[in-house]
């Protein structure tokens, strides 16, 4: 999608500039020849790009205080920067500037059983710190797909959900304390290792800032205590109206499941092809259905979860009994799960992936919404998801070298996303508004809620240095320009 | 802020709390009516102090200027309930009690723990960040609130987040305003997760004698096989009066875990727990038997028995030494074992010096374990003094920074909050 904000000119880069960075932090931690920044004019939103002017790796809070104020200095913008998964175009260095990559600050500084919590370095890899708590009896519970590679810090920056926040909580629910540094160059640690520190709940919004108020170079994080058994179902069903009303069925029975998904045929067939986990390649979808908690208690959960299913014309097709996650047939659904995006390879030399969420009981409306729009823009689309939450990702599959094919997949993804909005949803569940969406905000907030939100973002990012040109629409002159618009309910 | 308006004398026009009276108390019974009052009143150079049930209206900082009340309780809609999407919007003046009735239709809970929930307001329990006993296995009022307006000091209506249970556009005002005692916003509209309520629960009743067995059995809880969603810890004090509810024994510390799940894995997990717990007369109490204990849990801080509570937050590996040091015929005690956060009454009559000499080394001793001391109770003219929210934060110059940017009157609850934001 097109972002709305005409980009800003380029800003003029004086050679003073990579002196000055390179001096406070070696030549190895700088790049400035546009053949080694290639990978960083752009990150998992491949729509649009924009080479930084320089990238640099810090190693600890003080070179990135040091890093904040030369860019200041030089009056240069700079854009935080994890592993680059982002799919709204969160990193992308809108009008040039310096590119402040966290990949180097990857040290795990504490771990406390006792207390249940972890404090790390941002450009930590997810996966990392649940690899690193193995045997522990406990694990970091955010588990995005993209966990191979994305970092804490981007997670942080987004508010991160994944498979398992369904039951667990998503990276809000789980961070207890951060260390920002702010765009002028000051340091505040908000929140703590200990509960309930007397003030506002500064690292809970924090959270979400998709890096437009500073950079965080440390988090204090839960450590969930890991379930003792569960159960993984596969759920196979002729129609995707099926999955989706069992999904319904599910959660208005009051059963909290740890993970729900759902492929779509397509997505069934792409994965099947790449994995050969075993799903049937026939059916209209599938859900992988997962329970976790006190072995004493599954059983009775999988009945009534199998009794739904099959009161939906569906079959539970497999059920995996497990004591760890690391039981051979569970790490390969869970591959087959998580690596989808990538198999859409097979099909599709490029796609789109959306970010939707509607109220549960609306699955079944926006999926056959999604056909349709498929039908009459004549594109295909593949669908695999966190459906327990509502939260869907169509993935739009087009071919770049063919305008109108570009054209269509903009306009078919503003229709599922409107329609999203009209059925009480929300425009993104996880990836952020980055560059990408700005242009839905005055549709679901109000141009009083915007004033409050650009309110707050001035207030840590006053000249808007950090980040520019993400997550909220143009300036005030933009907003009012917006007008009143219907808006969504609170 | 200099204000050409004086204090009242009299209560006729409402009580703001620490003694001081209102200019006035307005009561809307519409967000709109509820927008023009605060425009009306700021016009006026009043502050503005919202108020749910009164349950708390001493709690925090003196008020700092002449102002009028808002009382929300005129605001108490369903907005939208679709259970089936398990979330619910309501207006914030709704007491907890009401709520927990429309949610029983459908067999359905919020978990906020709060106490006096026959008064308690939503909007007042968000405000204060009201937590109890399940918040060690369900979160805390932060880890419900998936969205909510907020009247800003302009009289402008704001929201953030939205109705639906995943949702990262735009800045958490959610996270935000939980907990900011109503110095950045009145709020107006909540939207909460809602949960089946549990089939089974219970709780054990652990008395322990030996304080040294205390830590270990905590640490042992900690990595126990069962899954508590609550591991609360009391001093004989405490312990002789919850005790009273449920005829149950006492000791010099109980150890109460409480557990809610379908039957069968409530069935094994007490059996597991009595195992894992070393203690001579332990009780337990099922279903219908434990809600007078659970309830006894969440009422606990509400108890208003002498001039001075205390609340400390500390890591939980202290929370045995920090609890040893409480003398039970001063200090009334429940913990929050799992979170570290420690709950004492004052008992008996208390001077101002007898209470500083109390509160100083404790305090100091939660400040070293990286945590606070704050006073939810304490006579006015020790607020000050004692510093009712504990030691300064070096986090709270960024809070100003906030409040300044959100209420620039500084209209809203002045004077009640961390550095008399
Ligand atoms: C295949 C695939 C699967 C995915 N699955 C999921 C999923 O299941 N759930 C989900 O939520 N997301 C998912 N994503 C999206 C993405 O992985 C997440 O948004 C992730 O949190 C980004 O982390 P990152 O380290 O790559 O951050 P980046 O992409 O580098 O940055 C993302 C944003 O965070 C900011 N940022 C990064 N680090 C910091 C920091 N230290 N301080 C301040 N700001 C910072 C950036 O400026 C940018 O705005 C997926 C992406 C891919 C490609």
């Amino acid at each position: 999608m097109a972002s709305t904000g005409i980009a800003p000119p380029r800003i003029a880069i004086s050679p003073r500039l990579s002196s000055d960075l390179v001096a406070a932090l070696g030549a190895d931690n700088v790049l400035q020849r546009p053949e080694e920044m290639l990978v960083y004019e752009c990150d998992g939103y491949m729509v649009e790009r924009s080479m930084p002017d320089l990238v640099v790796f810090p190693t600890s809070t003080e070179q990135v205080v040091e890093i904040v104020k030369i860019c200041n200095r030089h009056s240069v913008p700079f854009v935080p920067r994890g592993a680059g998964t982002s799919l709204a175009g969160g990193t992308l260095s809108i009008g040039g500037g310096v590119t402040i990559c966290l990949t180097r600050m990857k040290r795990i500084l504490e771990v406390s059983i006792r207390d249940r919590y972890a404090v790390v370095e941002t450009g930590l890899v997810n996966v990392f710190l649940t690899r690193s708590l193995a045997g522990t009896g406990f694990h970091y519970a955010p588990d995005p797909s993209s966990q191979g590679a994305c970092t804490i810090g981007g997670n942080v920056a987004t508010n991160s959900g994944g498979p398992h926040t369904l039951k667990y909580g998503v990276t809000v629910n789980h961070i207890r304390g951060v260390t920002l540094v702010m765009p002028d160059g000051e340091v505040v640690e908000t929140g703590g290792a200990v509960e309930d520190q007397p003030g506002y709940d500064l690292t809970g919004v924090i959270v979400g800032n998709e890096g437009t108020f500073g950079i965080v170079t440390k988090a204090i994080v839960n450590l969930t205590r890991d379930p003792e058994a569960g159960r993984t179902f596969l759920g196979v069903f002729d129609t995707v109206d099926a999955a989706t009303e069992t999904v319904s069925g599910i959660i208005a029975a009051g059963i909290v499941p740890a993970a729900l998904e759902m492929l779509d045929n397509l997505m069934i067939q792409a994965v099947e092809q790449a994995f050969g986990f075993g799903f049937p390649t026939e059916a209209g979808a599938v859900l992988i259905i997962e329970i976790d908690g006190l072995e004493a208690g599954l059983d009775r959960e999988a009945r009534a979860i199998a009794a739904i299913v099959e009161s939906r014309g569906g079959a539970v097709r497999r059920s995996i009994s497990w004591r760890t996650r690391k039981e051979p047939e569970y790490v390969a659904i869970w591959k087959s799960r998580k690596s989808a995006f990538g198999a859409i390879g097979r099909l599709s030399p490029t796609y789109c992936t959306q970010d939707g969420v509607v109220p549960r009981t609306k699955l079944p409306e926006i999926l056959r919404f999604i056909v349709d729009v498929g039908r009459r823009h004549g594109l295909r689309i593949a669908n695999v998801f966190h459906a327990g939450d509502g939260n869907i990702h169509p993935i739009l599959l087009y071919d770049e070298r063919d305008p109108d094919q570009v054209k269509s997949v903009l306009l078919a993804s503003h229709e599922i996303l409107d329609k999203c909005i009209e059925l009480g949803g929300s425009v993104t569940g996880e990836h952020g508004i980055g560059v990408e969406k700005m242009e839905f905000m005055p549709k679901l907030f109000t141009p009083a809620d915007l004033a409050a939100m650009t309110t707050l973002r001035n207030m840590f990012n006053p000249i808007g240095r950090c980040n520019p040109a993400k997550l909220l629409p143009g300036g005030a002159g933009c907003l009012e320009k917006t007008g009143p618009r219907r808006a969504a309910p609170a | 802020m200099n204000s050409p308006l004086s204090w009242p004398e009299d209560a006729q026009g409402g009580v703001l709390g620490d003694g001081r009276y209102a200019l006035a108390t307005d009561r809307p019974a519409s967000v709109d009516e509820l927008l023009d009052r605060v425009r009306e009143r700021v016009g006026q150079g009043c502050a503005i102090y919202p108020q749910g049930g009164r349950t708390a209206l001493d709690y925090g900082g003196e008020p700092a200027r002449p102002g009028s009340a808002l009382d929300l309780t005129g605001l108490d809609r369903v907005i939208d309930y679709p259970y089936a999407d398990m979330t619910i919007t309501i207006e914030a003046g709704m007491t907890l009690a009401a709520l927990a009735k429309v949610l029983a239709e459908q067999n359905q809970r919020v978990v906020l723990d709060a106490p006096e929930g026959d008064r308690a307001t939503i909007g007042g329990i968000l405000a204060t960040s009201a937590s109890g006993p399940r918040r060690f296995g369900m979160g805390r009022p932060r880890d419900q609130l998936i969205g909510v307006s907020f009247a800003s000091s302009s009289g402008e209506l704001v929201k953030g987040g939205g109705r639906v249970v995943k949702n990262v556009a735009g800045y958490d005002f959610p996270k935000l305003l939980t907990g900011s005692m109503g110095t950045l916003g009145v709020i107006t509209q909540a939207t909460l997760k809602v949960r089946p309520k549990p089939e089974a629960s219970a709780i054990i009743w652990a008395p322990l004698d030996d304080g040294d067995a205390l830590e270990r059995t905590l640490e042992r809880l900690n990595v126990s096989e069962t899954r508590p969603v609550a591991i609360e810890l009391l001093n004989a004090s405490a312990a002789s009066t919850i005790a009273a509810v449920a005829d149950l024994p006492v000791g010099r510390f109980v150890v109460v875990l409480g557990f809610e799940d379908n039957a069968d894995s409530v069935d094994w997990q007490l059996v597991r727990a009595r195992q894992e717990i070393d203690s001579s007369a332990m009780a337990i109490a099922r279903d219908s038997a434990s809600e007078p204990i659970w309830s006894a849990l969440v009422e606990f801080p509400a108890l208003a028995i002498g001039p001075l509570s205390f609340q400390a937050n500390i890591a939980p590996r202290s929370v045995a030494a920090f609890v040893e040091r409480l003398d039970p015929d001063r200090w009334r005690v429940k913990v929050h074992a799992g979170n570290g956060i420690v709950q004492a009454h004052g008992l008996g009559e208390w001077t101002f010096e007898q209470a500083a000499a109390e509160i100083e080394p404790l305090r100091a001793a939660a400040v070293a374990d990286e945590g606070n001391l704050i006073l939810p109770r304490c006579p006015t003219a020790w607020k000050t003094r004692l510093g009712v929210w504990g030691d300064p934060r070096a986090d709270w110059s960024l809070a100003r920074r906030v409040k300044e940017a959100l209420d620039p009157l500084a209209a809203l609850n002045p004077g009640r909050f961390v550095d008399s934001i």
